[in-house]
C-alpha cells in the first residue's frame, strides 16, 4: 500500500514542478478576466501546460511503478483479454449511438462517450483514456463509409480525458449503487449537490453568459440595445433545464433512496465541463465552431450576440457537456445496474466500481 | 491425461460453491460424456477441468487441476492453451470477430501461438479437412449458419492440437450430419491419445461414442462409471438425465413382453 | 498526411494546392475520382451548409452585405467561410482517398507488421466488425419495438421514448457476449506475449516508400512555411 502512495506523490510532484516550469516558460500569464467574458487570456496555454503537465505525472507514476517493481501491473492489469473484448464493443457502442441514437433524436446532445466511460469504470483510467482515443481514431481513419466520420480525430483527446476522468470517479466508486440510503443522509447529499450546482452555476456560468443581470445571452458589447427577445427566452430556458435537472435528481433521490445518482450527477457535471473547455479551441480552430451537429445553431447565437468564435463555442459546449455527460453517466449507471455482478465483478476494476456483492 | 481431485468452485463475489469435491478421471484416447439437469453444475465443471476458472475468471478453487500429472495451478490462459482447450455450446461468441475467412479464422489459434507459417497453414488445412469445411473456407464466418459456425469452432480448436479437448454442448446447433461429423472428429482425435471431457445432452451421442460416463447433480457426482451400466440405469431419468433411444427402446420391448436381448443384437 | 498538412495551412491557396496537386491525381492513378468526389462532397455537404449559414450570418465584420432578421451577412463572413470550405474540403478528401484505396484490414495487418501490438491490432480489427453488426442488431431490435408498436418517427418526445428502449438492449445484449468471448479468445492462446507470424504480407513497392518519403518532407515544408509566416494562419 505504501508503495502505491510513493507512486502517487511522485506523479502529482511531477505534475506540479511541469505545470510551475510550464508557466514560467510561456512567460507571465495574462490571467486578468476579459470584463465581457470572464475569460482568461490565456486560456490556450493553461491548456497546453495543464496536459503537458497531466502526461508527465502519469509518466512519472509509470517511472516510479517500474522502478519499483521491474512491471507495470497498474497499467497492464486493466487491458487483460477481457478488456480487449470490451473496448470494439464499447468503440461500437460509441459510434453508432453517437450516430444514429442522436441524430434521430435531433437534440443538441452527442451521446458518444456511453462506451468509453463503461471500459473507464469497469477496466480502470487508462483503458477508458485508451479507448477514446482509439474510438474517434478508428472513426476518423480505419471505419469506411457509411459509418466513418471525418470530424471525430481533432477531439480524441477529449474523449481520451472522458475516458480518463470516468476510470478514475469508478475507481472511487461514484459509480456504486447506494440501495436504502437513510433519508437523513439523502438530505446531505441533496443539499451538497445543490449546492455544487449553484456554485457552478453562479461563478462558473452566469459570468458567461450575462452582463451584470440576469439575462442570458445579454450582448455583451457596450452601447448595445437591449438584447433580442429571442435570446432572453432561450436563456430562461436553459436556465429551466438547469432547474429541472437538479430537481429531477432530488426526485429520483427520494424516490430510489440511492444516494449513488447524486455521486453520478456530480461526476458527470465535472467530466461535461473539464470536457468543453478541452474542446473549444479544437472546435473553433479545426472546424470554425461548425460540427454539423444539433449544437451549430447555439455557437451562431452566441456569436451573433457579439462574443468571438472561441468564446461562442466555449460558451455552447459549456451548455451541452455537462448535459450530455450527465445524462451519458446516468444511462452507463443504469447499464451496470442492469448487468449481472457475476460478469461485472471480472473486469479489472469491476468490484471496486459497483461494490462487493452481498449474496 | 487430465484429473481432478476434491474440486470445490466457488464464483468471484458469491458465498457459496457450486461444484462440491468433484473429482473426475480422463485417460489418454479416452472420451467422458457429462450429464445432468439444467443448473447442475456441467458448464462450471467444464470451466474448472479447462483451467480457465479460476485462471481467467477468478473465484475460488480447492482441490487439484492435473494434466498430464502436472498441476495446472498458477498457469497463465495462454500456458493453459497449450495444454487443453474448452469450446462453448455459442459459436456467435466464440468467434474471434477479427478474421475475414474461415481460413483465418481457424488459423488464428495456431498463428496466437506463434507457430511458423507453415506449420499454422498444415494445421489448419488437417482441420478444415477432419470436419469437412473445404466448401466454406473462403466464406465470412460472420455469415454462417448456426451448424457451420459450431463446426468452425471446433475446428479452431482442433488446429490448436491439445492433449486435452472440453467441450460444452458442442452439437446444441447442429443437424443430424454436422452432429455424426463432430463425433468421427472426436474419435479420430481420441484414436490419437487425445483425452476428451464432453457435456451434452443428446445421450444417444454419448452412448456412441463414450467410454464413461459422469453424471453431476447440484455440484455433486452422483454416478461415474461405464457408459452402458449409467445409461441403463433405472434411476437416470429421476437424476433429470433423458436415457437414449436404445434404452428406452430396449424397455419398452420389455414391457410389451418382447425379447430385450433379440433386440440388442439387431441393434449393435 | 495531406489532411495534416490542411490542418495546418490556412487561407485559400494552400488547401487547394493539396486537392489538386495531391490528392486528385493519386485519386485518378487509383482510379477512383469520380467516386471520391461524390464520397467527400456528399460527406461534407451538411457540414458545408452549416459552415455557410454560420459564418457568413454570425462573423463580426464592418462590411456588411444584407440582412435577415437580426443576423447581418458580413464580407468577413464570407470569407471565413470560403476559408473553411476549402480546408474541410482538403481534410476530406484526403480522408476519403485514403478510405478508397486502403482496405482497412489489411491497413491493420500491415500496422501490426511494423510493430504494433497485437491487441491493439485485434481492437481495431475487431471495432470493423463490431460496429456494422450493432448497427444489425439495433436494426432487429428496432424492428421488433416498431412491431410492439414504439415510435422511431414523430415529435421529440415519441422518438424519446422510441430511442432509449432501443438502446439498452443493443448495449447490454453486447455486453454479455464480451465475457463468453474471451474465454473463447483465452482459449485460443489470445495475449500470448511474443510476436505472431502473420499469413499475409502486404506489397510494398519502391515508388510508395518514394512517395511516402515526398509527402512527408512537402508537409515537414509546409510546417516551416506555416511557422515562418509565407502561408497564412488560420482566422
Amino acid at each position: 500500500m505504501s508503495q502505491t502512495w510513493v507512486r502517487a506523490i511522485v506523479g502529482l510532484v511531477a505534475f506540479f514542478v511541469v505545470l510551475v516550469a510550464g508557466i514560467n516558460v510561456t512567460g507571465t500569464l495574462d490571467v486578468t478576466a476579459d470584463p465581457n467574458t470572464g475569460l482568461i487570456a490565456a486560456q490556450n496555454t493553461i491548456i497546453a501546460i495543464l496536459f503537458v503537465a497531466l502526461l508527465a505525472g502519469l509518466i512519472a507514476y509509470a517511472a516510479t511503478e517500474y522502478a519499483q517493481t521491474r512491471r507495470l501491473d497498474s497499467i497492464t492489469r486493466q487491458f487483460d483479454t477481457r478488456t480487449i473484448v470490451l473496448i470494439p464493443i464499447a468503440i461500437a457502442i460509441n459510434i453508432v449511438l453517437g450516430q444514429t441514437v442522436a441524430a434521430a433524436l435531433k437534440v443538441p446532445i452527442y451521446l458518444d462517450s456511453i462506451g468509453t466511460i463503461l471500459v473507464g469504470v469497469l477496466a480502470g483510467p487508462i483503458a477508458g483514456a485508451v479507448t477514446g482515443g482509439l474510438a474517434n481514431l478508428i472513426w476518423t481513419y480505419v471505419l469506411p463509409a457509411p459509418f466513418h466520420s471525418d470530424y471525430a480525430a481533432p477531439f480524441f483527446i477529449v474523449a481520451v480525458e472522458i475516458g480518463l476522468l470516468a476510470g478514475i470517479f469508478g475507481r472511487l466508486g461514484f459509480f456504486r449503487s447506494r440501495p436504502n440510503t437513510p433519508p437523513a443522509r439523502l438530505a446531505i447529499g441533496a443539499i451538497v449537490v445543490v449546492a455544487i450546482v449553484a456554485i457552478i452555476g453562479f461563478y462558473g456560468f452566469v459570468p458567461f453568459y450575462s452582463s451584470g443581470q440576469i439575462s442570458f445571452f445579454a450582448p455583451p458589447a457596450e452601447g448595445a440595445a437591449a438584447p433580442d427577445p429571442v435570446f432572453v427566452i432561450l436563456g430562461w430556458l436553459v436556465a429551466l433545464l438547469v432547474i429541472g435537472a437538479v430537481v429531477g435528481l432530488l426526485a429520483l433521490l427520494f424516490i430510489k433512496r440511492d444516494l449513488g445518482a447524486a455521486y453520478v450527477f456530480v461526476a458527470g457535471l465535472v467530466v461535461g465541463i473539464v470536457s468543453a473547455i478541452i474542446s473549444a479551441p479544437i472546435s473553433s480552430i479545426v472546424f470554425g465552431g461548425v460540427t454539423g451537429s444539433g449544437t451549430d445553431i447555439l455557437v451562431a447565437a452566441f456569436q451573433q450576440a457579439g462574443s468571438s468564435l472561441r468564446e461562442a463555442v466555449l460558451k455552447q459546449g459549456l451548455l451541452s457537456d455537462p448535459i450530455d455527460k450527465t445524462l451519458t453517466f446516468f444511462l452507463v449507471f443504469a447499464i451496470l445496474g442492469a448487468l449481472s455482478r457475476r460478469f461485472v465483478a471480472r473486469f479489472p476494476q469491476g468490484e471496486a466500481a459497483v461494490g462487493l456483492s452481498e449474496g | 491425461m487430465l484429473e481432478l481431485n476434491g474440486a470445490t468452485y466457488r464464483y468471484a463475489g458469491y458465498a457459496r460453491p457450486v461444484l462440491h469435491e468433484v473429482s473426475l478421471r480422463v485417460g489418454d484416447g479416452e472420451i467422458v460424456g457429462l450429464v445432468g439437469p439444467n443448473d447442475s453444475g456441467k458448464s462450471t465443471l467444464c470451466l474448472v477441468a479447462s483451467g480457465l476458472a479460476p485462471a481467467s475468471i477468478g473465484g475460488e478453487l480447492k482441490g487439484t487441476l492435473t494434466l498430464d500429472g502436472t498441476t495446472a495451478a498458477g498457469l497463465r490462459t495462454f500456458e493453459l492453451a497449450e495444454r487443453v482447450v474448452i469450446g462453448f455450446q455459442n459459436p456467435n461468441t466464440q468467434r474471434s470477430g477479427i478474421a475475414a475467412t474461415v481460413f483465418e479464422e481457424i488459423a488464428l489459434g495456431p498463428m496466437n501461438l506463434g507457430l511458423p507459417v507453415v506449420e499454422t497453414v498444415a494445421r489448419t488445412r488437417d482441420a478444415i479437412s477432419r470436419l469437412r469445411l473445404e466448401a466454406i473456407v473462403e466464406r465470412d464466418p460472420q455469415r454462417l449458419s448456426g451448424g457451420q459456425a459450431q463446426l468452425v469452432g471446433i475446428a479452431s480448436l482442433l488446429a490448436m492440437r491439445p492433449r486435452h479437448v472440453i467441450l460444452d454442448e458442442p452439437t446444441a446447433q447442429l443437424d443430424p450430419e454436422g452432429t455424426r461429423l463432430v463425433g468421427e472428429a472426436l474419435e479420430a482425435l481420441a484414436a490419437r491419445g487425445t483425452s476428451l471431457l464432453v457435456a451434452e445432452h443428446k445421450t444417444d451421442l454419448l452412448d456412441r461414442l463414450c467410454s464413461r460416463i459422469v453424471v453431476l447433480d447440484a455440484g455433486r457426482v452422483v454416478r461415474d462409471g461405464s457408459a452402458g451400466g449409467v445409461l441403463d440405469d433405472p434411476e437416470l431419468r429421476e437424476l433429470g438425465v433423458e436415457p437414449p433411444a436404445r434404452v428406452r427402446l430396449t424397455r419398452a420391448v420389455a414391457h410389451a413382453g418382447g425379447d430385450p436381448r433379440a433386440l440388442e443384437a439387431v441393434l449393435r | 498526411m495531406e489532411s495534416v498538412g490542411a490542418f495546418v495551412i490556412g487561407g485559400y491557396i494552400g488547401p487547394l494546392a493539396i486537392i489538386v496537386l495531391a490528392v486528385l491525381p493519386a485519386a485518378v492513378v487509383a482510379g477512383v475520382a469520380r467516386r471520391l468526389l461524390r464520397v467527400s462532397l456528399l460527406l461534407t455537404l451538411p457540414i458545408a451548409i452549416s459552415v455557410v449559414l454560420v459564418s457568413v450570418f454570425t462573423r463580426a465584420g464592418s462590411t456588411v452585405l444584407f440582412q435577415i432578421g437580426p443576423f447581418d451577412a458580413t464580407l468577413e463572413g464570407v470569407d471565413f467561410a470560403g476559408q473553411t470550405l476549402v480546408r474541410l474540403l482538403a481534410i476530406s478528401t484526403s480522408i476519403g482517398l485514403f478510405g478508397l484505396t486502403t482496405e482497412p484490414r489489411s491497413f491493420v495487418l500491415d500496422l501490426e507488421r511494423r510493430g504494433l501490438s497485437p491487441r491493439f491490432a485485434f481492437v481495431a480489427a475487431a471495432t470493423l466488425e463490431a460496429v456494422p453488426a450493432m448497427v444489425e442488431r439495433a436494426g432487429v431490435i428496432a424492428s421488433a419495438q416498431r412491431a410492439r408498436g414504439l415510435d422511431t418517427e414523430g415529435s421529440l418526445r415519441a422518438r424519446l421514448r422510441g430511442v432509449l428502449p432501443l438502446a439498452g438492449p443493443v448495449v447490454v445484449s453486447s455486453l454479455t457476449e464480451v465475457e463468453e468471448r474471451s474465454l473463447a479468445l483465452e482459449v485460443r492462446a489470445f495475449g500470448r506475449p511474443g510476436r505472431r507470424h502473420l499469413l499475409w504480407r502486404i506489397a510494398d513497392t519502391r515508388a510508395q516508400v518514394a512517395v511516402r518519403i515526398l509527402m512527408l518532407t512537402l508537409l515537414g515544408a509546409a510546417i516551416v512555411m506555416r511557422l515562418t509566416g509565407t502561408f497564412p494562419a488560420l482566422p
